[in-house]
């Protein structure tokens, strides 16, 4: 049986090597329906994991709070956010780990005759870790440098450029904020570019109680960075925060919150789940090209089936049964899409490769979806191969060999 | 598979009696065959004769069972073929039956031993064993140097002989020709019919040929003429030929 099966399939690939150009033009649209599955698959997992690396790089363990919008507030002016709203977060909530306020200023940076305008963060040390910051030389500075309001800092990659011609920026002296000269640290691992553009490395850290004792006390944080104990406790931890910072700014039940809570986990789902909508919608619009490949693949069996008449006369004039014609028919179709489908995955690697590349995606291929792709391709090319198999063990012997 | 009854001691092997057959509908039918009795004996060699469309290539079709009469019985070999499905019928042809054709009829893009091996591979047989056996079909036929080549290689009676090696590489009881020797010169054709008879001294073949060709006709132990669809008597015959 299984020798029988072998033999089958041997002259179904005899018949498909003897008709090269035929043969690859049949299963060109499989191919391509293949091919072009494999590389949707692969953009859009390249392109979600490449998103979602990035938010990370923000911080994914995080609460934002930031002073709310006219708008958002229904006109009424919002409060500031304090040190009273941080102690007040860190003493009568539960699920928090960390809380601290944010000072953020666009503000230039001098040495020098170099000047660069850039975003200014005033943030406690433990800042860098929750932010995923990486240091390249030097190192953050601590809590030390916190009490006694150091004036130090600590440098993005962007700011070395712009501000240093190739000499060691440790120990020199930039002044931040416009005005006030610190001691460079540290400089920050480069992160690259955000999905929008921004450039991540722009970017100056000095020590909160340094900036607040020069832009003067009492200015009201930019932000209150909160980390929850652990990710699953983020919606618990902005629960929590929302009511201990209504009851700080004493809201009545009917007023609008007057800040805003935020978590880039939430804009990392949001944007998780575009993605996969997109790679979704790509992925059936490859599917109907390899629905379209198959219908490729039924029109030029049909041709063959109709060149080939007088054969399929001889052969059933000498014995051959409608069941066998119908098998032999069935086997070149299978062989074709077989072809067509290991010719598909090669070009939706490839594909894939120069895509992700080019873009500076991860090349993500999943052994599970090549091979799902193949094996959906193949079953397409029999599925539609049946039709033209059918109508070739369906001829009337006599009629057929009359046919030249 | 089993078809119809055991054969019964020497009974001939095509006993097909009111065989009748005819094409379209009411008002514009032909009848292609109107009642045609045929016996063959085993070894029998049957010229079959008659103008175009007397129906002589459709008893041929039917006698192998590569078409099916509307009404009458065929029994082949002793067994009820007239009733068979399409399956069945290529089971029949395949064990019993050998056709020869005039236009030779060989798969064009493979050679002549592919080609004798193809009723094997239908059959069933092994890649060694179709071999071995085509092999010496085609030293029958004198066509051993010949094996690898595609038939547009060959000359016409080369072709026809790789056909007749064909036709008998399951060991049919019943060969079928269709103008064996209608695309042939005159000394291929002689070849041809050489070796039918040689094939019925040898093999204790049964032969049915379609000919117009008085020469072919002659060699047989026995002519059959149709017009329209009937089988004419000797007399019938010779009143028409006056």
């Amino acid at each position: 049986m299984l020798r029988r099966l072998l033999e089958v399939a041997s002259h179904a690939f005899d018949t498909m090597m003897r008709r090269p150009a035929q043969s690859a033009l049949t299963v060109l649209g499989l191919t391509i329906g293949v091919g072009a599955f494999i590389a949707m698959v692969s953009f859009g997992e390249g392109a979600r994991r490449s998103v979602i690396s990035q938010f990370e790089a923000l911080g994914a363990n995080l609460i934002k709070v930031g002073v709310a919008s006219v708008q958002q507030t229904h006109g009424r002016a919002a409060h500031p956010l304090t040190d009273q709203d941080v102690a007040a977060i860190r003493r009568e909530t539960t699920s928090i780990r960390f809380a601290s306020g944010v000072v953020q200023r666009d503000a230039d940076a001098t040495r020098g005759g170099k000047h660069h305008w850039t975003r200014t963060y005033a943030t406690v040390p433990r800042f860098a870790t929750i932010h995923n910051w990486r240091m390249s030389e030097g190192g953050m500075y601590d809590d030390a440098d916190l009490a006694r309001r150091a004036k130090v800092c600590v440098l993005g990659m962007t700011l070395v450029r712009e501000l240093f011609d190739q000499t060691d920026p440790l120990g020199e002296t930039v002044t931040v904020l416009g005005g006030l000269p610190c001691s460079v640290v540290g400089v920050l691992a480069s992160k690259g570019h955000a999905t929008n553009g921004d450039d991540l490395d722009d970017v100056v850290l000095l020590p909160l109680t340094t900036a607040t004792a020069y832009l003067g006390e009492g200015i009201g944080y930019s932000a209150i960075e909160i980390e929850p104990q652990s990710p699953a406790l983020l919606e618990t931890a902005k629960t929590e925060v929302t009511d201990v910072l209504r009851r700080a700014h004493a809201l009545s039940p009917d007023d609008f919150d007057d800040f805003r809570v935020s978590s880039p986990l939430e804009v990392v789902r949001a944007v998780d789940r575009t993605t996969q909508i997109l790679s979704h919608l790509l992925q059936s619009i490859a599917a109907l090209s390899l629905l379209v490949g198959g219908i490729g693949v039924m029109n030029i069996q049909l041709v063959s089936v109709a060149e080939r008449t007088e054969e399929i006369g001889i052969r059933s004039a000498i014995g051959a049964s409608p069941r066998q014609i119908l098998r032999q028919f069935l086997a070149e179709a299978a062989a074709l899409s077989l072809a067509g489908a290991l010719s598909g995955v090669a070009l939706g690697m490839l594909v894939a490769t120069i895509v992700a590349a080019w873009m500076g995606w991860p090349r993500v291929i999943s052994p599970v979806g090549v091979v799902t792709s193949a094996l959906f391709g193949i079953a397409v090319g029999v599925v539609f191969g049946y039709l033209p198999a059918r109508h070739a063990s369906d001829l009337d012997p006599v009629e057929a060999l009359r046919h030249e | 598979m089993t078809i119809g009854q055991r054969p019964a001691g020497e009974r001939p092997i095509v006993e097909a009696r009111a065989l009748a057959k005819s094409y379209g509908r009411p008002p514009a039918q032909i009848k292609v065959l109107d009642g045609v009795d045929l016996t063959i004996r085993k070894g029998e060699i049957v010229a079959l004769q008659g103008r175009s469309g007397s129906g002589k290539s459709t008893l041929l079709n039917v006698l192998g069972c590569l078409d099916r009469a509307d009404s009458g019985t065929y029994f082949l070999g002793g067994r009820d073929v007239s009733t068979l499905g399409r399956e069945a019928q290529a089971w029949v042809r395949l064990h019993y039956i050998g056709f020869v054709f005039q236009s030779f009829h060989l798969i064009a893009r493979s050679t002549a031993l592919e080609n004798v091996e193809l009723p094997l591979y239908y059959a069933g047989f092994g890649r060694s064993e179709r071999e071995e056996i085509a092999r010496g079909l085609l030293e029958r036929m004198s066509l051993a140097d010949r094996a690898d080549h595609v038939p547009s290689e060959l000359s016409g009676g080369q072709r026809q002989r790789v056909a007749i090696a064909r036709a008998l590489a399951c060991g049919p009881k019943l060969l079928l020709a269709d103008e064996p020797t209608g695309a042939l010169d005159t000394r291929g054709g002689a070849e041809i019919l050489e070796l039918l008879r040689e094939l019925r001294e040898t093999d204790g073949l049964t032969v049915a040929v379609v000919t117009h060709d008085d020469t072919v006709a002659k060699m047989a132990d026995r002519r059959i003429r149709l017009r329209d669809g009937r089988m004419l008597t000797e007399e019938q015959y010779a009143a028409e030929a006056s």
